[in-house]
């Protein structure tokens, strides 16, 4: 046994010091790497708000239909439309747009007369706790199952885990959403404990308004929550199981390391990027997730504004949101790409290959 | 032992689907795959159920207990009872019906999401993969921003001009889980291409399409297919979602998601209506992703002993 | 098997290794007993899966705490509504506060009454009664209106009201055509004689201007004031605007020194929005909400014996107009328009909806100038209508295809009730329920489209049936004539007589099916007082609210 341990660890320590190696030798690589992927965050940007910008202008209707109404002449809809410049030529309105963004001048929504600005931090700091709370519970809870679906001795506690993660990870958000209010909605549910909608107008005001706030996200994030924990274990599990993993997990048992140990020292550590890829398309894709529960559980999100400017055809608005939240994709996209390539020395290699 | 096997294993090696293999071993090798997941019980009970399903739809085209423009304006939202075996909605239309004819929709949803999700997808992956830098960087960059505008815009997008739609529903999906589909791959595929033999056969100066085809593609098949079922399965639950939301499935279609909204605004006092959709659905997207699983091991050399023998 | 082999082929071991793993748990154990590392290595192993287990269960566990913990720190310390206050739940909100620019009853709803204050008021029945004016005289001409203001009347920024900025409110309005422009008709001109005096003059009589001055066209700004009105209201009301979140919320707070009789009797008032009825119902059970309008009548059920809430129907102006295209396409022509009108139940739709809703045979609804019954003009009867499609060419076989597109804001029950409906006389109703951005450009800007349908809320609005250029193309000269000598007639009844004359020509000429008078559900808390339960989707004035 003594053996076994002094083999591994002289195996990690060769692994510590092949990888600071490797690290020092492509840190000029890394540099130069970071400085092309911005530049590069920046033309994807550059082409996403020509794709948003053009893509808007496609839909039928107009804000200025949406103020004039139901009663009013046609004039009346004219001027409107030329009050708010929407008849100048759409280069035109798209340059302008560019360059204030270019500014840091986000605009002011035309519906509300919000500057955007406030209005988007007003709703983000109700989305992004519901988002990051849900990926708490994501991670926390599709993680630990996954390895422990794939490691545990016995057989029940796999099947039960494998079956119980393909369940969750089926049911639809709206649904669990409305489960989740009938029984725990205060007020409607069988232990009527949280609320099931609205937010507090000041969450931060007092200890009460906060813990109210809290847990008026608790169902919402929960709902959206546990489903994704589903998915992101099954794609974790997957990700141990595969094909090049499993042939690495084999020859560190042949190297004296048991099932579980393998599966947790090589086989997560070579998964991981595939993890942090799968829990980064999540955290991007949340603010699609949480639309759906922010409608039901009438919550005042990013998503809910998001959906009322795009039907009330606030065009200016959209196409700010949908920046800035691309801008958020993206720079999670980096971050990750960043990571990769810090944990996977073979993605690394690659990089270092490609820029000889 | 030994020599006889140490072939075998050099067949595997190679790559299970060989460039010049026969038709006929083709053929062998569907058939083991199909024999592998039907002998599996969740490839079995998946494979049932898909059927079921296909029959259901097919039979709901021509007859549904009611007809769907049946409605009642006296006996709504009515118990389950003989004439109406789960009750009625809103309308006083018959549930049961409409879920019926819903199954036709979602298996369009499905099957088409799941066709275009793999073309799109996996043509994706090649691009992104291919020997020319300044493609892969293009397409890898272009790919990465379009990731960034969410599912539910364009269904937005596709929603406004026509309304809603199923083809807004099916494009939406398709858009983003290519998308999705392209990113998570490209690893392995990146992990493909360095292999020893791919070199090789860049040396040998074979053409890239056939590369991928040989060499690549049966390397990430079985992250494609996890994918492929991974949204076809979530398609089922965006179209739940947008519909819900006003842009996915109009309100006169038929399908699970629009029993499932129309159920949610009365969930507290017609709990049974919200009931069976929502089972319904998850079971679709269960059988789904058990078919994707039993399909992979199916599929995969490494895990289907038979497959490897052949 | 030896140890050598198994280096050899490790991808088949591979797949045997996972097989065991899946069928035993145990893995390659008799292999491993062979080896006395291995052996040993089992009982360490054992202890590795305890640590992983461990910690998946620590972080599994923790976050569950966490949940618990701030579920029980909000049932012992969360937030309860304050004494003094009452939260009022309503369905639409309006998408910002610029009410002289911004079109929908939902602004009116909110604000008017509340925060502004127009020249006259409305009582509950849908007349006129005083308001910053306390008397009027009207010259026997009735071209010119005198009204004689209220003094000490202050905006709620401290500023006097008086009678230059009702000049200026209704100048501005007429010259920029804004909201409320249109509800003057045969503007001549407006003076202030003195600072409590305002003089309107008409060129025509126009017998609806009182009642249109208690409304938009009438609301009394401040014209020193500077503020932003998309987000802020200085207004004359009763109350002031303390916070508001589009969308979401508003607060309102009552003034100290409001001027006139109709002072808020709660301190604060927050009006909150829930599009979606069901998370209506729930704020009311749970206490977050003490009034919910509307309500809907399926959802009221729940509540109906629960002595904790009142449930009342109110009457109301909601038209829920079926409207044909009488301009252009299949629906030119009356008999298809007539059998439409037989063919569809408007009962059964009453009665699906939960069986509040009132019948509507005609344009003008029970609280409107002019109404009268006309559910007789177009009973249900299929025969009827089959025969005439019949004469048409159509059948059930030979189905005539129409479209019906509709705002997504409207329940999408109706729709499939009336294909089902125009099924059975031949008709093939494909559904386009759109955004409301989208109706407004296809049916109500280009007018593409064969039936379109509405909730036409706003009280008052006969002049959309004597309109030709309005999108239902309907053209009567006959009744465009007696609307205008309704609107110069120079009584009361004589006007009312007019315009039930001209409703009655509307509805024979079947230019839209009125499927129903949308009568609103309302809800409180029983120790909520003084909520308007008529009319409350338009004009909603909160100053008696108060909670016991």
């Amino acid at each position: 046994m003594m053996q076994t341990a002094g083999v591994k660890q002289t195996m990690q320590a060769k692994q510590t010091v092949q990888a600071k190696q490797t690290v020092q030798m492509n840190q000029r690589n890394i540099i130069k790497t970071i400085l092309s992927r911005i530049a590069l965050f920046v033309v994807m940007l550059w082409i996403v708000s020509l794709v948003i910008f053009f893509a808007l202008r496609i839909l039928p209707g107009d804000v200025a239909a949406i103020i004039a109404g139901t009663n009013s002449s046609v004039e009346r809809y004219r001027s409107i439309r030329t009050q708010l410049g929407l008849d100048r030529p759409l280069i035109e309105q798209y340059g302008s747009w560019l360059w204030d963004i270019v500014r840091g001048n986000l605009g002011t929504s035309v519906i509300t007369g919000q500057a955007m600005g406030e209005r988007l931090t007003v709703r983000a700091a109700v989305t992004f706790p519901l988002i990051i709370m849900s990926m708490i519970i994501t991670l926390a809870m599709g993680i630990p199952t996954a390895v422990w679906s794939v490691t545990s001795q016995h057989a029940w506690v796999r099947t039960s885990l494998r079956v119980m993660s393909q369940i969750l990870g089926a049911i639809p958000a709206l649904w669990a959403g409305l489960l989740l209010v009938m029984i725990f909605g205060k007020g409607s549910g069988f232990i009527g404990i949280l609320p099931t909608q609205g937010f507090p107008a000041q969450p931060l005001s007092s200890v009460s308004t906060f813990l109210t706030a809290c847990a008026s996200l608790i169902l919402p994030a929960v709902s959206v929550g546990i489903i994704t924990a589903a998915q992101v274990m099954r794609y974790t599990r997957s990700a141990l199981l595969d094909g090049e993993n499993a042939n690495h997990i084999a020859w560190s048992m042949t190297a004296g390391m048991t099932y579980a140990q393998a599966v947790r020292t090589t086989g997560l550590r070579l998964a991981l990027p595939q993890i942090i890829s799968v829990a980064g398309v999540t955290f991007a894709s949340m603010i699609t997730g949480v639309l759906t529960v922010e409608t039901l559980f009438n919550i005042p999100g990013i998503a809910t504004i998001l959906l009322s400017d795009m039907s009330e055809r606030d065009l200016p608005a959209v196409q700010t949101e949908l920046l800035l939240l691309a801008a958020f994709f993206l720079l999670v996209g980096l971050v990750i790409d960043m990571l990769q390539r810090l944990i996977d020395p073979r993605l690394r290699a690659q990089q270092a290959h490609t820029n000889q | 032992m030994t020599k006889n096997e140490t072939t075998k294993n050099d067949t595997v090696r190679n790559g299970a689907v060989r460039n010049g293999t026969s038709k006929k071993v083709m053929n062998k090798r569907m058939g083991i795959i199909l024999k592998s997941l039907l002998t599996r019980w969740d490839g079995l009970i998946a494979s049932i159920f898909c059927m079921l399903w296909i029959a259901v739809s097919i039979i709901s085209l021509v007859w549904t207990p009611y007809a769907l423009t049946f409605t009642d304006g006296y006996n709504v939202w009515s118990a389950p009872s003989s004439s109406h075996i789960l009750g009625t909605d809103g309308a006083g239309a018959d549930v049961f019906s409409w879920l019926m004819a819903g199954s036709a929709t979602e298996l369009l949803i499905v099957c088409a999401v799941a066709v275009i999700t793999a073309v799109c997808g996996v043509s994706g992956v090649a691009v992104s993969v291919s020997r020319n830098s300044g493609v892969r960087g293009i397409s890898v960059v272009t790919f990465d921003a379009l990731i960034s505008i969410p599912i539910i815009v364009i269904a937005l997008l596709c929603a406004a001009p026509w309304g809603a739609s199923i083809v807004g529903v099916i494009i939406a999906c398709s858009f983003a889980y290519s998308l999705n589909l392209m990113r998570v791959v490209r690893p392995s595929a990146i992990t493909a291409v360095r292999s020893p033999y791919v070199t090789f056969a860049r040396y040998k100066g074979i053409s890239e399409f056939k590369i991928f085809w040989t060499h690549i593609l049966p390397q990430i098949i079985p992250s494609v297919i996890i994918n492929v079922s991974f949204a076809s399965a979530t398609a089922i639950l965006a179209e739940s979602g947008l519909t819900y939301l006003g842009v996915g499935v109009p309100s006169h279609i038929a399908s699970w998601g629009r029993s499932l909204s129309t159920a949610a605004n009365f969930v507290t006092i017609h709990p049974s209506v919200a009931l069976w959709p929502g089972v319904i659905i998850t079971v679709a997207v269960i059988m789904i992703n058990l078919l994707g699983d039993a399909l992979r091991e199916s599929i995969d050399p490494l895990t289907n002993a038979e497959l490897r023998r052949s | 098997m030896t140890k050598k082999h198994r280096q050899q082929s490790l991808s088949a071991q591979l797949a045997n290794l996972r097989m065991d793993v899946d069928s035993s748990g145990a893995v390659d154990s008799s292999d491993a007993s062979l080896d006395e590392t291995l052996n040993q290595q089992r009982i360490k192993r054992s202890s590795r899966v305890r640590s992983i287990w461990w910690s998946g269960i620590a972080s599994i566990v923790s976050v569950i705490l966490v949940l618990v913990a701030l579920t029980l720190g909000y049932n012992v310390l969360g937030a309860s509504s304050a004494s003094g206050s009452v939260t009022i739940g309503l369905q639409l909100a309006p998408t910002n506060l610029d009410i002289r620019n911004t079109s929908g009853t939902a602004l009116d709803q909110l604000l008017i009454g509340n925060i502004y204050e127009s020249l006259l008021t409305r009582t509950t029945d849908n007349t006129v009664s005083a308001g910053i004016a306390q008397s009027w005289d009207v010259s026997d001409d009735r071209l010119t209106y005198t009204f004689h203001l209220a003094e000490n009347v202050t905006f709620s920024n401290g500023d006097a009201l008086d009678a230059h900025d009702v000049v200026w409110s209704i100048n501005t309005m007429m010259k920029e055509e804004l909201q409320g422009s249109t509800q003057i008709e045969g503007f001549e001109s407006v003076e202030a004689p003195d600072a409590h005096t305002v003089v309107l003059k008409l060129v025509a009589p126009y017998s609806q201007l009182l009642w249109n001055l208690s409304g938009r066209a009438g609301i009394v700004l401040d014209k020193d004031a500077r503020y932003d009105a998309k987000t802020q209201a200085v207004g004359s009301g009763p109350y002031e605007l303390s916070k508001y979140e589009p969308g979401f919320y508003a607060t309102l707070s009552a003034r100290d020194n409001y001027w006139g009789t109709h002072k808020a009797q709660t301190k604060t008032v927050t009006v909150r929005y829930y599009p979606e009825p069901q998370a209506a119902l729930n704020a009311l059970t749970s206490g977050d909400a003490q009034v919910i309008a509307p309500i809907s009548s399926t959802l009221s059920k729940a509540i109906e014996h629960d002595s904790r809430f009142i449930v009342r129907a109110g009457e109301d102006t909601d038209k829920y107009v079926l409207a044909f295209n009488n301009a252009s396409g299949p629906l030119t022509n009356k008999s298809i328009r007539q059998a439409i009108r037989y063919a569809i139940d408007n009962e059964a739709i009453i009665a699906s909806r939960g069986g509040t809703d009132a019948a509507l045979g005609g344009p003008i609804p029970s609280l409107d100038p002019g109404y009268e019954d006309l559910t007789h003009v177009y009973p249900t009867d299929i025969s009827k209508a089959r025969s005439l499609m019949r004469e048409q060419g159509y059948t059930q076989e030979k189905p005539l295809s129409l479209s019906l597109t509709y705002a997504n804001t409207y329940p999408a029950e109706i729709g499939q009730q009336l294909v089902s409906q125009l099924a059975k006389i031949g008709i093939r109703l494909t559904v386009h329920r759109v955004e409301f951005a989208t109706w407004l450009s296809t049916v109500y800007k280009n007018r593409d489209f064969d039936i379109s349908l509405v909730d036409h809320n706003e009280s008052h609005d006969f002049f959309q049936w004597a309109n030709p250029q309005y999108y239902y193309g309907y053209d009567n000269k006959r009744v465009q004539s007696l609307y205008s000598q309704a609107m110069q007639a120079s009584t009361d009844k004589q006007r009312d007589e007019l315009l039930a004359q001209a409703a009655r020509i509307v509805s024979e000429d079947a230019p839209a099916d009125w499927l129903f008078n949308y009568r609103v559900m309302t809800t409180w808390d029983r120790n909520v007082t003084g909520f308007p339960v008529n009319l409350n989707q338009t004009w909603m004035p909160l100053w008696e609210v108060r909670v016991r």
